[in-house]
């Protein structure tokens, strides 16, 4: 299948380009494939993989959701707010409407985009001015102290000796992977992105299908919130700031168009642990988080430019 | 004899699967006005797309007044004295009737380097003048009438010594008082000595205001000859050619229960009180010009176009048709005019369109279950012998006519009752089409109840047990099967 084919080498180069990067890292740092680097490495990028995971139906289906960083802060604030009540309600409680946090941005961005017909770009980076807003008036620009079990144990417990959060990532991965590529749904992101006017004349309900995958897509960032609260045991506005950075970048890395219609989990996959493993070996090689954030940049300008490349060849062909 | 300004000699071009124009040859002289006629598909608009180098021919060459030019670009087009008014009009309706005429060509201000305004009011004004029309050149495009939008362009286009005006159905959307002026400003600048290729489908105003008229066919030059002197019945059968009849099958339509009743369907200023039925295994054409209103008759029908007023039933039920996805569960497929854009998703593979209109079945859960999928797909590429190496193939690399064969084939997989068919053999090869009307022969006979919207004369002709000619919005003539002829049916159609 021509199609499946050019994905598979797309994904085996970003695989590769992974393994020359672990290998250039383990000369550069005798610290770098140390067990503990490796664990640590792999729960940092689980917190912004989940986002990036779901974020990857969004772009599929021609979308782009940059509140992510807001939603990250503003659950942080809201779950520790509500736990540091002085009779705070039941820990599940108050993590799902955590949970909701995301769900209720994702709504409203879904509504404006699909029933106003407003610019993803522009919903989502006004959504994103909001939510950090919300964050700095709730918390009062300041931090909040959380220390509860629960949330210690989904950010820094293990099974199996396995950190929780690796265990999510790995799980979000593997239910969107099916959703994605073997169900109805996912069939039907691929058809909203590849051709809207088509979908539509052949019955696909686009705007329920995209509403849906907003709604996802801030209930991802919320858990991505929780698990950093939980890793710092802190809920501040700041939280989650640059997010939506590393997450793009990571999704458009992993070979997702930009227009629509075009994407694998397993190249978003590869895109964040590309990310990560850059990340994790420049600092622990001594570069400042300063010029890491150039990198950041680079990288993302990189991918879309190799894309481009790549549509451009196509197109001539 | 005037000096010709134009030869286009031996021209080929082809796209995948079709022969687009084949072996053309064409002179326009000074101050001539030449009618260029055919069928839709014929190959006229492929021709004029070489002339403005929107397209690059295959061979063959262009002379202008003795000079050969390669012309592989719209910028190469105009500096060379061609100017083009589509037949979609392309003005910017936000912008001022001075921006459009000299849109990148603003004059500057020697010393300031910026826009000289005065100038480009002064010098729009003239050009307007010459045709004969006042229009301020400070007022927003926008708020202008169509006639007035279209003499914007007539203006854009010859604003900078314009040798040769090619004009693309531009009456289509115009009144009969507003052609009558458009005649006049075409008169006028042949008169000039501008030379202007005339395409249109209305064979009255062809024969009107054209010297010499040229018909294409299938790609061909049928021929030139002189607008006096010629009768309409002669340019008709050079335009469909005389042995298309035998191509048709004859479908039989033997079921009495109507199948889909429309009343009083009304559509503010573009459909009016509209009333018609189809039985079922009947073929029921629709057939109108450009703006005619038969295209949103058919887009309300499956819920694209809203209407404003009036009734659809279903089987002698009232129903109401929001949207395309409620049409499907109302048993009625649609077959859209734009292949490419409306009815494939064209980096999908084969089975991966012919599934797309019924996921639902693809397994009783969640998860597609590829074995019904493969199956589905094999089905409808043997039953319409649809040519792929394989179902995985995307369908951006098929030709024209199997992809419309995919659409076809998508559609039908939904089992609907009442298929609406728009343009099914537009921009297909033969073979593909005697393949997409068998299919259609066999639909009816299991009494699916179709409604075509062709602007293919002979193919609505003889394919449709009666034919409803639309014009601005109503129709105006029903004529049964083998009641009109091609002329008729044209004549009916062009009356306002």
């Amino acid at each position: 299948m021509k199609v499946i084919g050019t994905k598979i080498t797309t994904n085996t180069s970003l695989f590769l380009f992974l393994g020359f990067l672990v290998i250039l890292f383990s000369f550069t740092s005798e610290h770098f494939l140390s067990p503990y680097n490796i664990t640590s490495l792999l729960t940092n990028i689980s917190y912004s993989g989940i986002a990036a995971i779901v974020l990857t139906l969004v772009m599929i289906s021609r979308g782009l959701d940059i509140s992510i960083g807001g939603v990250i802060g503003l659950t942080t604030v809201v779950v520790s707010a509500l736990y540091s009540q002085s009779d705070p309600l039941p820990i599940w409680l108050i993590l799902t409407i955590g949970l909701g946090v995301g769900a209720v941005v994702g709504l409203i961005n879904g509504w404006c985009i699909t029933v106003l017909d407003m610019d993803p770009i522009i919903t989502t980076l006004g959504a994103m001015a909001i939510t950090r807003g919300l964050a700095y008036v709730i918390s009062d620009s300041q931090s909040i102290l959380m220390f509860e079990e629960t949330t210690d144990f989904i950010s820094n417990g293990v099974i199996f000796n396995v950190p929780i959060p690796i265990l999510l990532f790995m799980l979000t991965a593997l239910i969107f992977s099916i959703v994605l590529h073997k169900s109805k749904f996912g069939r039907s992101i691929y058809a909203i992105g590849a051709n809207e006017v088509s979908a539509s004349l052949s019955g696909i309900s686009v705007n329920k299908t995209k509403m849906i995958l907003y709604v996802l897509t801030g209930i991802a960032a919320s858990v991505s919130g929780i698990i950093l609260l939980g890793q710092t045991s802190v809920g501040m506005p700041q939280h989650g700031i640059g997010a939506e950075l590393e997450v793009i970048t990571a999704v458009l890395l992993g070979g997702t168009a930009l227009s629509g219609g075009k994407g694998t989990i397993y190249g978003t996959i590869a895109g964040v642990l590309i990310l990560g493993v850059l990340f994790n070996g420049l600092t622990i090689s001594g570069v400042r988080y300063v010029h890491l954030q150039i990198f950041q940049g680079l990288l993302l300008l990189v991918a879309v430019a190799t894309y481009e490349i790549k549509t451009r060849n196509e197109v001539a062909r | 004899m005037k000096p010709t300004l134009l030869k286009m000699s031996n021209i080929f071009k082809s796209y995948p699967g079709v022969k687009a124009v084949n072996d053309v040859s064409i002179d326009l002289y000074a101050g001539e006005v030449l009618g260029l006629m055919g069928e839709n598909g014929a190959g006229k608009s492929t021709l004029i797309k070489l002339l403005a180098g929107a397209e690059i021919l295959d061979s063959g060459e262009i002379y202008i007044e003795e000079n050969k030019l390669d012309i592989d670009s719209p910028s190469a087009a105009q500096e060379n004295g061609i100017g083009v008014i589509h037949q979609e009009l392309i003005t910017m309706d936000t912008l001022s009737v001075a921006e459009n005429i000299f849109v990148g060509q603003l004059p500057i201000n020697k010393k300031t380097r910026l826009i000289d305004w005065k100038s480009a009011y002064k010098k729009s004004s003239d050009v307007l003048a010459l045709l004969n029309s006042d229009i301020d050149p400070k007022s927003t495009v926008g708020t202008l009438s169509i006639y007035e939008k279209q003499i914007v362009e007539v203006a854009k286009a010859i604003h900078k010594n314009t040798k040769i005006l090619i004009m693309d159905e531009p009456t289509a959307a115009l009144s009969e008082k507003d052609s009558k002026s458009l005649f006049e400003v075409i008169t006028r600048l042949s008169k000039q000595g501008v030379g202007i290729i005339y395409i249109s489908h209305r064979i009255e105003e062809v024969f009107n205001i054209t010297d010499r008229i040229t018909v294409m066919r299938d790609g061909k030059l049928i021929g030139t000859k002189p607008t006096k002197g010629t009768k309409q019945k002669e340019i008709i059968s050079m335009m469909i050619g005389r042995d298309l009849n035998e191509f048709f099958p004859e479908i039989k339509s033997e079921k009495k229960e109507v199948m889909l009743k429309v009343t009083n369907l009304n559509i503010d200023g573009i459909i009016e009180n509209i009333n018609f039925e189809v039985k079922k295994g009947e073929i029921v054409g629709l057939f109108g010009l450009v703006g005619s209103g038969c295209l949103n008759i058919a887009r309300s029908l499956i819920g694209i176009d809203e209407i404003d007023q009036g009734e659809i039933y279903i089987n002698g039920k009232e129903t109401s048709i929001k949207n395309p996805k409620n049409a499907m569960q109302n048993k009625i497929g649609f077959i859209p005019i734009d292949r490419k854009h409306e009815g494939l998703t064209l980096d999908f593979s084969v089975k991966h369109n012919l599934s797309l209109q019924s996921l639902e079945r693809l397994g009783s859960g969640f998860l597609v279950q590829e074995s019904i999928e493969n199956s589905m797909a094999e089905k409808w590429v043997k039953k319409l012998e649809i040519k792929t190496p394989n179902i995985d193939v995307q369908v951006k690399n098929l030709s024209g006519g199997n992809q419309q064969k995919i659409v076809l084939g998508k559609t039908l997989e939904t089992n609907p009752e009442i298929l609406i068919v728009i343009e099914p053999t537009r921009g297909v090869d033969v073979g593909a089409k005697m393949d997409i009307y068998k299919m259609l022969e066999k639909l009816c006979k299991e009494g699916v109840a179709i409604v075509l919207v062709s602007t293919d004369v002979p193919e609505i002709l003889s394919i449709s047990h009666r034919v409803l000619v639309i014009s601005t919005g109503k129709i105006r003539k029903e004529f049964a099967k083998g009641e009109a002829n091609q002329q008729e049916l044209l004549y009916e159609a062009s009356l306002n």
